[in-house]
């Protein structure tokens, strides 16, 4: 019995032994599990840490990329900035090609328009500095562009390396937990949960990197545009550069033209001085020869006078032979001197009544008038824009004309009118067509001229008749065309053999 | 105003010899009773009208070209003077023009005369002056009667 009693305790003490010992390696495993479990909530962590990191990463990413639109589309208002610029220049230079011409048509009135292309000239030199500044800019700019994208570009290749890192840290954390699903049945759920975390956490680092490829792809196309806007940059940049070729030498041909034109305008000015020098001389020749004239003239008349008794008929002949020739010469001085006049008196327009001017020299030429039982007969005669003076020895001297050509048979009857008409109803080349004249006639029914001396009649000198039959020194009608020309009109004479004479006169109305 | 019995005070300044002789003898033969005094240049004028202590003469006949004081000057320092300015003034000049014609209406100068190359017509112009002097006849003329012409005299 005891030994029965001894061998069942002795079994018992086994049993007991062998349950401390299972419940102490059961115990060992449990504590072995809920490392493994910290373990694996420390690693959960980490993956989220390293999410929200690429988040953050991804949000930076998008943030570039703004800027990057932000700077292609100013780089787009640039460029259209530029290609208005251009479209401006080539308008300047057309119309600096259209003042060339302008300038190599009318030397005449050359300075002043050679002053405006200097100005014009400024402002394109201005402007092309303005364009040179700002492609300059551009350039700044778009090298700032290219420096962005290579940031871009390198940020981009980090996240990728920071990616493949976290897949790579993902295949680790799988591995490790097929191992603890052995090692741990339950903790299989929670493992399965966090497999199933660690599953989402992949999707989404694959979705970032979906996004991230696409955003780089972004940032390749951006990448194109930003070339093909620097391309048509420098396109531009080169078109600018061409442009600016053009218009330097377009101000070289101008500064060349200036230049022909200020030699031609002192050889102009020299001829004008010249011409003035020798008037000048005219006159002051003429106005010093009166003198001693008169009083040769004078003493001849005093002679005849007192010595006529003691003289021989021969004697009285020559005397009188005298006089004629110093009254002739009398009459040339007078004539010269009013030529030279004309050309040397300031030329100062003023509004004047034409019909005044008329009844002045009709004032003037009562005694021949009389004389000559002639009739002057006006009409329609306006204000004028002349020189009045001038026009006043016009008309003295075409009215003295008509009265001294009169035929000696027929009371001398003048008709003088006045219209105004288009250019355009003139067939002459002086005149401008679209520009309207203002038309004197003079006309009358004298012994005329034939046809063929019509221009001659107003050239220096030229006379038609011996100074015996008409007098005169030939100046009358020169002195008319001269004072015509002085009001940049023209005179035409048109007459037929005793059929009467008429002048046109055409002035520019104003 | 002067009497036809009165005799009449002419002052003439011309430089010029010949011109001075040409008028002495176109008085000769004038009907009226005169006294000439001849100055040759605008100086001497001045001083004489200005310093001496004579009475005003009736005329002043003016030559323009004169040396040292030429007549547009003396014009109008007469007519610029209380003393002088009454004194008629006529223009007798070589030369003719229209600007100076006008330059010496407006200046105040009575008439003017371009000296005539006919002694005849000399003697003449003169004594159509003359007359307008001696019969009072001093109002200032019309710009159209400024002019004194032979052929107006006839």
């Amino acid at each position: 019995m005891k030994n029965l009693i001894t061998e069942k305790s002795n079994e018992l003490l086994t049993a007991n032994k062998e349950l401390a010992f299972q419940n102490e390696e059961k115990e060992k495993r449990a504590a072995e599990l809920i490392i493994a479990n910290k373990e694996l909530v420390f690693q959960n962590d980490e993956k989220e840490k390293r999410a929200a990191e690429l988040a953050i990463a991804n949000k930076e990413l998008a943030f570039q990329n703004d800027e990057k639109e932000k700077r292609a589309a100013e780089l787009t208002i640039a460029n259209k900035e530029l290609a208005f610029q251009n479209e401006e220049k080539e308008k300047r230079a057309a119309e600096l090609v259209i003042a060339n011409k302008e300038l190599a048509f009318q030397n005449e009135v050359k300075e002043k328009r050679a002053a405006e292309l200097v100005i014009a000239n400024k402002e394109l030199a201005f402007q092309n500095d303005e364009k040179e500044k700002r492609a300059a800019e551009l350039v700044i700019a778009n090298k700032e562009l290219a420096f962005q994208n290579d940031e871009k570009e390198k940020r981009a290749a980090e996240l990728t390396i920071a990616n493949k890192e976290l897949a790579f840290q993902n295949d680790e954390k799988e591995k490790r937990s097929a191992e603890r699903e052995k090692r741990a049945a339950e903790l299989v759920i929670a493992n399965k949960e966090l497999a199933f975390q660690n599953n989402e956490k992949e999707k989404r680092a694959a979705e970032l990197g979906i996004a991230n490829e696409e955003l780089a792809f972004q940032n390749n196309e951006k990448e194109k545009r930003a070339a093909e806007l620097i391309i048509a940059n420098e396109e531009l940049a080169f078109q600018n550069d061409e442009k600016e070729k053009r218009a330097a030498e377009l101000v070289i041909a101008n500064k060349e033209l200036a230049f022909q034109n200020d030699e031609k305008e002192k050889r102009a000015e020299e001829l004008i001085i010249a011409n003035k020098e020798l008037l000048a001389f005219t006159y002051i020749s003429g106005h010093d020869l009166q003198e001693p004239l008169r009083k040769i003239q004078t003493f001849v008349t005093i002679i005849l006078e007192n010595e006529n008794a003691n003289l021989s008929e021969n004697g009285k002949y020559n005397f009188k032979r005298m006089q004629l020739a110093a009254g002739r010469m009398q009459q040339l001085i007078d004539d010269l001197l009013a030529f030279s006049r004309i050309s040397t008196t300031e030329l100062k327009f003023e509004k004047t009544e034409l019909s005044w001017i008329v009844d002045e020299v009709k004032t003037e030429l009562k005694d021949t008038i009389q004389e000559k039982n002639a009739t002057i007969e006006t009409n329609e005669l306006g204000p004028v824009n002349i020189i009045a003076f001038q026009f006043r020895q016009l008309m003295y001297n075409l009215i003295s004309n008509a009265l001294k050509f009169s035929k000696p048979d027929v009371p001398s009857h003048i008709l003088i009118t006045s219209r105004i008409i288009k250019g355009s109803s003139i067939k002459n080349e002086k005149l401008s067509p679209e520009k309207n004249y203002c038309n004197i006639t003079v006309k009358d029914n004298g012994i005329g001229f034939e046809p063929h001396f019509s221009e001659r009649i107003f050239e220096v000198f030229q006379k038609l008749h011996g100074k015996e039959v008409y007098a005169g020194t030939g100046i009358g009608l020169a002195i008319v065309k001269k004072i015509v020309e002085n009001h940049n009109g023209i005179i035409i004479a048109t007459s037929e053999l005793q059929q009467g004479a008429t002048f046109n006169i055409y002035i520019p109305a104003s | 105003m002067n009497m036809n019995s009165k005799q009449l005070n002419i002052l003439l300044a011309d430089d010029d010899a010949d011109d001075c002789l040409f008028f002495k003898e176109a008085l000769v033969e004038l009907p009226m009773s005169m006294n000439l005094i001849a100055v040759h240049d605008g100086e001497q004028l001045m001083h004489l009208l200005i310093n001496e202590t004579i009475d005003l003469p009736d005329i002043l006949f003016l030559d323009l070209n004169m040396p040292r004081k030429n007549g547009f000057e003396c014009l109008s320092e007469i007519k610029s003077s209380e003393k002088l300015k009454r004194l008629p003034v006529i223009v007798f000049s070589t030369s003719f023009e229209q600007e100076v014609v006008n330059r010496l209406y407006s200046n105040g100068a009575h008439y003017f005369i371009r000296k005539p190359s006919e002694f005849s017509q000399y003697k003449k112009i003169i004594q159509q002056s003359l007359e307008l002097v001696d019969q009072g006849v001093l109002t200032k003329p019309a710009r159209e009667d400024f002019v004194l012409t032979v052929k107006k005299i006839l």
